[in-house]
């Protein structure tokens, strides 16, 4: 089905697909059998937010479970709108973000959630460097399991990384590190960490590496690859099989980018996606583009996880790594952000989503559209939607834009 | 605004109070002309950093709730809507700097937004949202100083620390005077209390002293005392007007409390003095007070909080209001709700476009508040 969809779509497929269907099968197979395995091999699992310095948790042995990318399956699988008004029955208004809504759906009504829902945490770990949003949620979920809840609380940076938000980030870490010995049963190990670090930072060079062959011309991946290959380096970030997936994608990125083999046929428009996927209509929307010749070559979003680890000890590193992250930035940032993307890879033009559920990306990105297109004088698209509520989306008035924006390329 | 002796009697008083809370700022230079505003936009902005820099704290409130500003899309509350139109049209021209506290992803996005698109200088300060985590307080006496340099540069004269101290004991005086009308909360009429509360973060504040010293004793022997009016608590973000607070009261409730930012959570919590860095008593209380939604001191210390202000002021029911988009407060709602109702507090949740209450929600707060009046347990 997927292949009718694909060929449609005007797309050239991945062979590395069923390497990726086979690591992430393993890794929701042990996650939800987790409480077969959990107690015998002492490994609590942890609810995490995408954000979470999640090495942290490696170096203790815990298994992390990602409720936004549940989310996303969720989405993807038509989900959402039954998992979202379980939630809004219970009272969480319509207005809030439709990953925790549909998770607190799923945790309402497991049985109507793909995979049969997440099974249940033992503990959870926010941090607030993508949104406020995760501290009312996880604080909703921690009375709902009544399970610990730890927090990182990553200053917002509206200029640089000062003395003290490092001082602050580190001492929390350090916290964080006693309160895991203490769930766990477990002595820090710095050299763990280090290990784990050590890892993290091979699967962000691979996925570095990957995406900059699409710098080409054709360019070897299109939006769709990139969300759909950013799954592991979100759930499996210090793991061997993450490093052996992303060995796997780069050298077959780069076998295409050497044989001017692109995503799509034709590529004559090259564009930069900014904002999460639209999962709901991940294949349908990205269509459009695809069949007009146009390719998003590259993203801010799967991009978040492209970026290098800051030198230090490994609390240090994870300080900063999980701080600086663009989310936590200021417009300024985020604009000059996009500017170097357009210049590296030579893009024509960009599109925004705006995200009714997701307001730290989406509520700057009209000043930030406004600075790019002055600075770039490139064209950039603005169309509204959710990343997984298929209810905030209006396909007509989408593709009337979209039409109209692609035409200026013409 | 005063008799012949240049004094305010305790009518004027009042009227000016009133006056203040519904004019939200504008005529500010003419009513005040030799003085400078600082505009902010929340309760954890330390409005003692700002009266020890010379000027005078400007909370600031939209004019309209239906703005639409091109910068902000359409699903961004009618607070950051409002105001940043308000910038646009040169609503601000006068003011001195605008503070911006990160509490909501709103408000810190607004910050960004702001300095891209207008022309009022603006002034971050991030404080902890984890108030009790390790190392929370020496970040926040670090950012706090920070602010307090930014705000000397914009005068280019350095804060005299006699000059912080004497800021923070005219705010804990205002602070104390305003938790005396919050007592008094049960014989005084709710839009008469919010106003006076809010007036208060929109007038150059010894004059908000002097009024409220001037007509304290009269409100306190103003008696419109009614049994038969349920005692409600009300829960909520920004409300730049008294519409709810009117409404409630018309159909025979009576607001005994308050967790309202423009209300009395925004002079709640202690005030000290005395250390040797008056900064530590500032963010001392800026980390005690009482949290909103966007702040975490413990899991539960908010419902807790809530629950027991509630049963403390003999509170029969709880509106909850829930601002379109506010998503702190939308969140608290849920455990709020559930937890005031185990207490035996009926509760409503109300969401509404701005602070306007209109025939919809008459029609909620009406059977709402009958139910409560035709109570047998009540």
């Amino acid at each position: 089905m997927n292949e009718v969809r694909e060929k449609q779509s005007n797309y050239r497929p991945l062979s590395s697909k069923k390497a990726l269907q086979k690591t992430m099968g393993r890794y929701y197979a042990l996650t939800n059998y987790h409480r077969y395995w959990g107690k015998i091999f002492r490994r609590p699992l942890a609810w995490v937010t995408s954000g979470a310095p999640v090495e942290l948790l490696r170096a203790f042995n815990i298994h992390s479970a990602y409720p936004e990318q549940y989310a996303a399956i969720y989405s993807a699988r038509n989900a959402t709108v039954a998992l979202c008004e379980v939630s809004e029955a219970a009272g969480y208004s319509q207005d809030l973000c439709s990953y925790a809504r549909s998770n607190i759906g799923g945790v309402l009504r497991p049985d109507l959630a793909p995979l049969g829902g997440m099974p249940k945490p033992n503990l959870l770990v926010a941090c607030n460097n993508i949104c406020g949003t995760v501290l009312k949620w996880y604080e909703v979920l921690a009375r709902h399991f009544k399970v610990p809840l730890l927090v990182l609380d990553t200053p917002f940076l509206p200029h640089e990384f000062t003395a003290q938000a490092k001082a602050y980030v580190l001492e929390q870490l350090i916290s964080m590190a006693n309160d895991l010995e203490k769930i766990t049963g477990c002595p820090f190990d710095e050299k763990k960490l280090a290990a784990e670090m050590k890892r993290s930072r091979e699967i962000t060079s691979l996925w570095i590496e990957t995406r900059q062959y699409c710098q080409n011309s054709p360019s070897p991946l299109n939006a769709p690859d990139l969300f759909i290959n950013m799954a592991p380096i979100v759930v499996l970030r210090g793991s061997k099989a993450g490093i052996e997936y992303y060995r796997k994608l780069r050298d077959e990125v780069k076998q295409r980018a050497a044989l001017a083999q692109g995503a799509i046929e034709d590529e004559r428009i090259r564009l930069v996606w900014d904002n999460i996927a639209i999962w709901p209509q991940l294949f349908s929307f990205y269509k459009m583009f695809s069949e007009k010749g146009a390719c998003f070559i590259t993203d801010t979003y799967s991009g978040g996880w492209a970026v290098e680890h800051a030198p230090g000890t490994p609390m240090e590193s994870l300080a900063a790594t999980y701080t600086e992250i663009f989310l936590n930035r200021s417009p300024k940032y985020r604009a000059n952000q996009l500017i170097k993307l357009i210049e590296d890879y030579k893009a024509n033009g960009f599109v925004m989503h705006s995200n009714r559920s997701c307001k730290p990306y989406s509520l700057v990105q009209e000043v930030i559209r406004k600075e790019v297109m002055r600075e770039t004088g490139v064209p950039g698209l603005m169309i509204e939607a959710d990343m997984a509520d298929p209810r905030a989306y209006a396909e007509e008035p989408v593709r009337n834009r979209v039409q109209a924006f692609l035409e200026t390329f013409l | 605004m005063s008799d012949n002796n240049g004094q305010i009697n305790s009518s004027n008083a009042l009227e000016l109070l009133l006056e203040e809370a519904s004019l939200k700022g504008t005529y500010r230079m003419k009513r005040y002309p030799g003085k400078k505003f600082f505009g902010y936009f929340c309760s954890y902005f330390p409005e003692e950093l700002i009266i020890a820099a010379g000027f005078e704290p400007l909370r600031l409130l939209p004019d309209s709730e239906n703005s639409t500003p091109a910068e902000l899309p359409g699903y961004c509350c009618s607070l950051a809507k409002g105001t940043l139109d308000m910038e646009i049209r040169k609503q601000y021209y006068d003011l001195i700097g605008i503070g911006f506290t990160h509490t909501c992803d709103t408000m810190q996005c607004l910050s960004g937004v702001w300095s891209a698109c207008g022309q009022t200088k603006t002034v971050d300060i991030v404080p902890p949202v984890m108030l009790n985590a390790p190392g929370a307080f020496s970040y926040y006496l670090a950012e706090t100083k920070n602010l307090m340099m930014t705000l000397s540069s914009l005068t280019q004269t350095a804060i005299k620390e006699s000059s912080i101290l004497e800021a923070i004991k005219l705010c804990a005086h205002t602070r104390s005077l305003v938790t005396e009308i919050d007592n008094l909360r049960s014989i005084l009429p709710s839009p008469l209390v919010f106003s006076i509360l809010r007036a208060g973060q929109l007038m150059p504040r010894v004059e908000y002293v002097k009024a409220l010293e001037e007509c304290l004793p009269d409100l306190k022997e103003m008696s419109s005392k009614n049994l038969h009016q349920v005692k409600i608590l009300v829960s909520s973000a920004v409300l730049e007007s008294d519409s709810l607070f009117a409404m409630i009261e018309e159909l025979g409730g009576r607001v005994v409390a308050d967790d309202t930012c423009t209300g009395y959570r925004h002079y709640s919590g202690n005030t000290v003095w005395g250390s040797v860095n008056p900064l530590t008593d500032i963010v001392q209380r800026y980390s005690e007070m009482p949290p909103c939604p966007c702040k975490n001191r413990s899991l539960n210390e908010r419902i807790h909080h809530l629950t027991t202000l509630a049963k403390h002021r003999n509170a029969q029911g709880a509106i909850i209001i829930i601002r379109k988009f506010c998503e702190p407060h939308a969140w608290d709602a849920v455990s709020l709700a559930e937890s005031l109702r185990e207490k035996g507090i009926r509760t409503l949740t109300l969401e509404l476009e701005g602070a306007s209450v209109g025939g919809q929600e008459r029609t909620r707060l009406q059977a709402f508040l009958e139910g409560l009046l035709e109570s047998p347990d009540l």
